[in-house]
C-alpha cells in the first residue's frame, strides 16, 4: 500500500483497520544471492539500495534479534555533517541529501527534522577546531556557522552561558540543515521499502559461522535456522562486527564500547534544537514526545555488555545540570545501552575484504545513525559492482595498512 | 528524615527494604558484629504490612489485628539496638559488585557492601478492567495504606472488587474501624476450588484456615458480598460513579464513589533484575521472582534476596527468609558475633510454603482480569490500550522491548511497574510461549526516577575520575 493523504482519510474514516502489514515473515531460502548481516538501519538501507538501484532482489537480511532493535533503536538521532576531512565530507553530506528526500524516496515519514546542530565550545582548544571546522566545512560547501556565546544562547534560550561555569560556553559551531530522526521509523520504513522489492527480513537468525569454499570465497552463512548460501555476504553488524568477522578469519582493527543514553520525564517545549559538547561527551535533545534525550560518553574499557559505567553518567549529567540549569529538577526515567565499534582514526570501514565475497561496513562509532542512508547507499553499490564507491573509496580496511588515515577524533564528538 | 551525607561509604552489609525480611535480615548481621545499614523508602521501618506501626492514630489493636501489632517489636527492636537505619530513602541502582545508589530529600550517594540483601517486598498485581484508571479508584493496598498510616476510611459508597486474602483482611479493618463497604464483588473462580483442595491439607495444618474464616464470616455478617463475579467495569466519566459486572451468568450493577481493586501481590522484583539477578516465571504465583536459592543467594556473590520479594509467601515467611539470608551473609563474611542457626526459620519457611499452595491456587486471579481486551489501558502512564499492545503483538513485537517501539507501552514514569506482568502475558498468550520464555522489560539503573540534579550531585570517587578523565 501506498501511504497517501487518500490512504490517511480512507483508513480515518474507516477505523483504521485497513493498514496492512509493513513487511512479511519470511521462511530463509536455501541460497541467496547477497546475504546481509544485521538488520539496523545500515544493513536494512544496503538491502534496499541493492534492490532498488541494482536490480538485485533475491537477498536476505539476517538479525540475531528483531530489525532496528540494536543502535539503530538505541541513539541519540543526531543528523549532520559538518566533519572536517573531505573524505568524511563527501560520506555524510551524502547522506545529508539522502536525508532530506528520504521521506519521499521511501514514501515512509522518517520525521527528519532539520532542527539545527550546535557544538559548544568549552575551552580554546575546541573554539580554534570548531573555527577550523566552519572554514572546511564552507569551502566544500557544506552549512557550518560559528556563534559567539550570545548567539548561541539566542540559539538555545535554555543555554547557561555564564563564563564561571567549570565548562563555560566560548562559542559554537552550528550546522543549520542538522537535525534529529525518528530512529524507529528509519529502521521500519527501509524494512517496508527493502520488502517490497522482495528482500527477505528475516528475524530471530544469529549468524553463528561464515562458510568458505577450498578457494577461500564465502560460500554462505551458518545460523541458528541452518545453513543459508550466499553469493555474497555483507556484514553489516555494529559492534558484533568484529566477532562475525573473525568466523570468517578476518581479524579487525575495531575496539566496541558501551555507550549510554537516558531520557527525562517528558516536558513541553523547551528545547528548539541539539546541542553537543565534545569536552564533556554530553548531547541533548528534546523528543516529539517532550522527553529531553541526553547521550553520554562510551566507558574507558571495551565490553560488549548494553550497559555502561555509571559514573559516565553522572559525569555527563553534571555537566548538562549546568548547561542546561532549567532541567535539575527533572526525573530521569529511562537509560540503556549501545555497543559500538570504534576504529583508530574514528572513521568508518566500508568495502571489500580479504576473503572474496566478503564484505563488511563498520566501525560507525558513536555517530553512524546519521550516515545510514549514505552509508547503506554506497555499501550497496560496492556489494553489486565489486568495486567501491567513489565516496566509499578512501574508507577501505587497508587504510591501516597503508598508513592513509581519515582522522576525524575531532569531529566524531564523543571522546572514545 | 536522615541526612545521609553522614552515612560511612563502606559496609558489610546493606539491606534494602525495612519490612518483615529486612529487618529480620538486618537485626541478624547487626547482632553477628557486622556493619549494617538497613535502607527504607517510608518514613519509619516496617514495610507494608507494619506500616507506621508506631505511629498510626488506631491505637485499638483489634481494629487492625495481631498481624498487624506483631511489628511492633521488630521495629522498636531495630530503632533502638543501634543498628544503622535510613528512611525516607529510596534506592535506584544496586549492582553485582555491591555498589547501592540510595537518595535522600536532594542527596545522592554511592555506598558499597559487601553483602546486598534485596528485600524490597512485593506490589499488588495490575488489575487492568475497564475504568481502572479513573479517579476514585484505588487498589486496597493503597486503601490500607492510609487507613494504617492516618486511620482513614472512605466515606460514600465503598465497593471492593477482587479477589485475595489482603481484600479480606482491609474489609474487616474497615468495618471494625467505623467505615462501611456497600459490597464486595469477589472475582474468585469457582473452577480453582477443585484444584486448590489438593493443597488443603498444607492449609488446614496453618494458621490461615482459622485466620481467614473468621475473617471472611466477619465481613459476611456486614457487607453484602456478590461472588462468582467474571466481568467487571468501571463506570464513570470524570470519576468513578458505579461498578457494572456480570454474576453467575448474571449482570448488575452498583453505585459506587470509591471503587477499591484487589488481585493478590506479587514480588516487587525491579531493583534484582536491575542488579543483573537472573529471574524465573513462577507459573503457581503468576509472576516473576528472582533466581535463589532457600538461604536467598542469587548466582550473583553478593547479592541476596529475601521475604515476599523473593516469592509471596506470607510475612511470618518474610520474616524467617529475612532471617536466613542474614545467617547466610553473617557466615559468608566470617562473622565474628553470634549467628543463629536457622533451623526453626528453614522450618517455618516450608511450613508456609506448603500452606501457600491453596491460597496461590484458589485466588489464581482469572485469565479475563489479567489478560484485558479491547480499549481497557494496559498502560497508565502512556495510555496504550490492550488493542494496541495486541495489535504491536500481530505486527510482529516479539517481546516487550519490541512493543515498546512500537506502542510506548512501558516508558512512562512506573518504569513498567503497572503494566509488566500484563504485557507478559499477553504477549506469551497470543504468541503461543510461556511468559518466561517471553521475559519481562529490560530494568535498569535508576529503578526510581531520580532527577538530574540528585544525580550531578553524586560524589565522585578516585575510581570514578580515573573512568572518564583520559590523560
Amino acid at each position: 500500500m501506498k501511504f497517501s493523504f487518500g490512504t490517511l482519510l480512507k483508513e480515518a474514516l474507516s477505523g483504521h483497520r485497513g493498514w496492512p502489514r509493513q513487511w512479511r515473515e519470511p521462511e530463509p531460502k536455501p541460497a541467496y544471492d547477497v546475504v546481509i548481516v544485521g538488520a539496523g538501519g545500515h544493513g536494512l538501507a544496503t538491502a534496499y539500495y541493492l534492490a532498488k538501484e541494482h536490480g538485485i532482489r533475491n537477498v536476505a537480511v539476517l538479525e540475531k534479534g528483531w530489525l532496528g532493535g540494536g543502535n539503530t533503536g538505541r541513539n541519540t538521532t543526531i543528523i549532520r555533517s559538518n566533519y572536517l576531512c573531505e573524505e568524511s565530507e563527501a560520506l555524510y553530506e551524502h547522506a545529508m541529501k539522502l536525508w532530506e528526500g528520504l521521506a519521499i524516496e521511501l514514501n515512509y515519514n522518517v520525521m527528519y527534522s532539520p532542527r539545527g546542530v550546535m557544538m559548544l565550545a568549552h575551552n580554546e582548544h575546541d573554539v580554534r577546531i570548531f573555527k577550523r571546522h566552519v572554514h572546511a566545512n564552507r569551502l566544500a560547501g557544506i552549512d557550518n556557522e560559528w556563534l559567539d556565546p550570545a548567539e548561541a544562547k539566542g540559539f538555545c534560550p535554555i543555554l547557561n552561558i555564564d563564563s564561571r561555569l567549570r565548562h563555560p560556553v566560548l562559542g559554537a559551531a552550528l550546522q543549520r540543515r542538522g537535525g534529529v530522526a525518528r530512529h524507529d521509523a528509519v529502521a521500519w520504513g527501509y524494512a517496508r521499502g527493502a520488502d517490497a522489492l522482495g528482500v527477505d527480513i528475516i528475524q530471530g537468525c544469529e549468524v553463528t559461522g561464515i562458510r568458505r569454499a577450498p578457494s577461500g570465497e564465502v560460500t554462505g552463512v551458518e545460523t541458528s535456522r541452518g545453513f543459508i548460501g550466499a553469493g555474497k555476504i555483507g556484514v553489516v553488524a555494529a559492534g558484533h562486527t568484529s566477532v562475525i568477522m573473525a568466523m570468517a578469519g578476518v581479524r579487525m582493527p575495531l575496539e566496541s564500547f558501551p555507550l549510554q543514553a537516558l531520557v527525562s520525564e517528558p516536558v513541553k517545549p523547551v528545547m528548539p534544537c541539539v546541542v553537543m559538547s565534545n569536552t564533556i561527551h554530553a548531547y541533548m535533545s528534546q523528543s516529539d514526545k517532550g522527553e529531553l534525550v541526553i547521550g553520554a560518553g562510551t566507558d574507558a574499557y571495551v565490553s560488549y555488555s548494553q550497559t555502561g559505567g555509571l559514573h559516565v553518567t553522572r559525569h555527563t549529567i553534571e555537566a548538562i545540570a549546568e548547561l542546561f540549569p532549567v532541567t535539575r529538577r527533572l526525573r530521569m526515567l529511562r537509560s540503556w545501552g549501545g555497543i559500538v565499534d570504534v576504529t583508530p582514526d574514528r572513521s568508518p570501514i566500508i568495502g571489500r575484504t580479504p576473503v572474496p565475497g566478503l564484505y563488511v561496513n563498520c566501525g560507525w562509532g558513536t555517530g553512524g545513525f546519521k550516515a545510514t542512508p549514505g552509508s547503506g547507499h554506497v555499501f550497496a553499490a560496492t556489494l553489486a559492482r565489486d568495486e567501491p564507491h567513489p565516496i566509499a573509496a578512501p574508507f577501505t580496511l587497508d587504510r591501516f595498512v597503508t598508513g592513509r588515515l581519515i582522522d576525524e577524533a575531532a569531529a566524531a564528538a564523543v571522546s572514545h | 528524615m536522615t541526612d545521609i551525607r553522614q552515612l560511612a561509604t563502606d559496609w558489610d552489609a546493606i539491606v534494602v527494604g525495612a519490612g518483615p525480611a529486612g529487618l529480620a535480615a538486618a537485626r541478624v548481621l547487626h547482632s553477628a558484629g557486622l556493619s549494617t545499614l538497613l535502607i527504607d523508602e517510608n518514613p519509619a521501618p516496617g514495610g507494608q504490612i507494619w506500616r507506621a506501626v508506631t505511629s498510626t492514630p488506631l491505637l485499638d489493636q483489634s481494629v487492625l489485628g495481631l498481624d498487624y501489632w506483631a511489628g511492633l517489636e521488630p521495629v522498636r527492636g531495630a530503632i533502638g539496638s543501634g543498628l544503622a537505619i535510613a528512611t525516607a530513602t529510596s534506592v535506584w541502582s544496586a549492582d553485582r559488585g555491591g555498589q547501592v545508589g540510595i537518595s535522600c530529600n536532594g542527596v545522592t550517594r554511592m555506598l558499597t557492601a559487601k553483602r546486598v540483601v534485596i528485600a524490597t517486598g512485593a506490589l499488588e498485581r495490575p488489575f487492568p478492567v475497564k475504568g481502572w484508571t479513573l479517579p476514585g479508584v484505588l487498589t486496597v493496598g493503597a486503601a490500607q495504606g492510609l487507613l494504617k498510616s492516618s486511620g482513614r476510611v472512605f466515606s460514600g459508597r465503598v465497593v471492593i472488587a477482587g479477589c485475595g486474602p489482603l481484600l479480606w483482611l482491609y474489609a474487616a479493618q474497615v468495618l471494625r474501624a467505623g467505615g462501611t463497604i456497600a459490597h464486595i464483588l469477589d472475582t474468585t473462580e469457582a473452577a480453582q476450588f477443585r484444584p486448590a483442595s489438593r493443597g488443603l491439607a498444607g492449609f488446614a495444618l496453618s494458621s490461615y484456615l482459622a485466620k481467614g474464616l473468621a475473617l471472611m464470616a466477619e465481613v459476611r455478617r456486614r457487607v453484602q458480598v456478590i461472588s462468582r463475579v467474571t466481568a467487571l467495569e468501571i463506570e464513570g466519566q470524570e470519576r468513578a460513579t458505579g461498578v457494572r459486572f456480570e454474576a453467575r451468568g448474571r449482570s448488575g450493577q452498583v453505585a459506587a464513589d470509591v471503587v477499591l481493586v484487589h488481585q493478590g501481590i506479587v514480588p516487587q522484583v525491579n531493583l534484582a533484575m536491575a542488579a543483573g539477578v537472573p529471574y524465573r516465571w513462577d507459573a503457581a504465583q503468576l509472576c516473576f521472582a528472582p533466581v535463589a536459592d532457600e538461604s536467598g543467594q542469587t548466582p550473583l556473590a553478593r547479592i541476596l534476596v529475601a521475604g515476599d520479594g523473593a516469592g509471596i509467601a506470607g510475612w511470618e515467611a518474610a520474616s524467617a527468609r529475612g532471617t536466613l539470608a542474614g545467617i547466610a551473609a553473617a557466615q559468608a563474611l566470617g562473622a565474628s558475633g553470634p549467628v543463629p542457626n536457622g533451623r526453626s526459620e528453614r522450618a517455618q519457611v516450608r511450613r508456609k510454603l506448603r500452606a501457600r499452595g491453596f491460597l496461590d491456587r484458589l485466588y489464581r486471579p482469572a485469565d479475563a482480569f489479567r489478560r484485558p481486551t479491547g480499549d481497557v489501558i494496559v498502560c497508565r502512564c502512556e495510555e496504550v490500550t490492550a488493542a494496541e499492545v495486541e495489535k504491536g503483538i500481530d505486527l510482529g513485537a516479539i517481546g516487550p522491548a519490541q512493543l515498546k517501539s512500537y506502542t510506548r507501552c512501558g516508558m512512562g514514569p512506573c518504569q513498567g511497574r503497572l503494566c509488566g506482568l500484563t504485557v507478559t502475558e499477553m504477549i506469551a498468550a497470543r504468541r503461543g510461549l510461556t511468559p518466561g520464555e517471553v521475559g519481562h522489560y529490560r530494568l535498569r539503573a535508576p529503578v526510581k526516577p531520580i532527577t538530574l540534579a540528585e544525580l550531578a550531585s553524586l560524589p565522585a570517587d578516585d575510581a570514578a575520575v580515573r573512568a572518564v578523565v583520559r590523560n
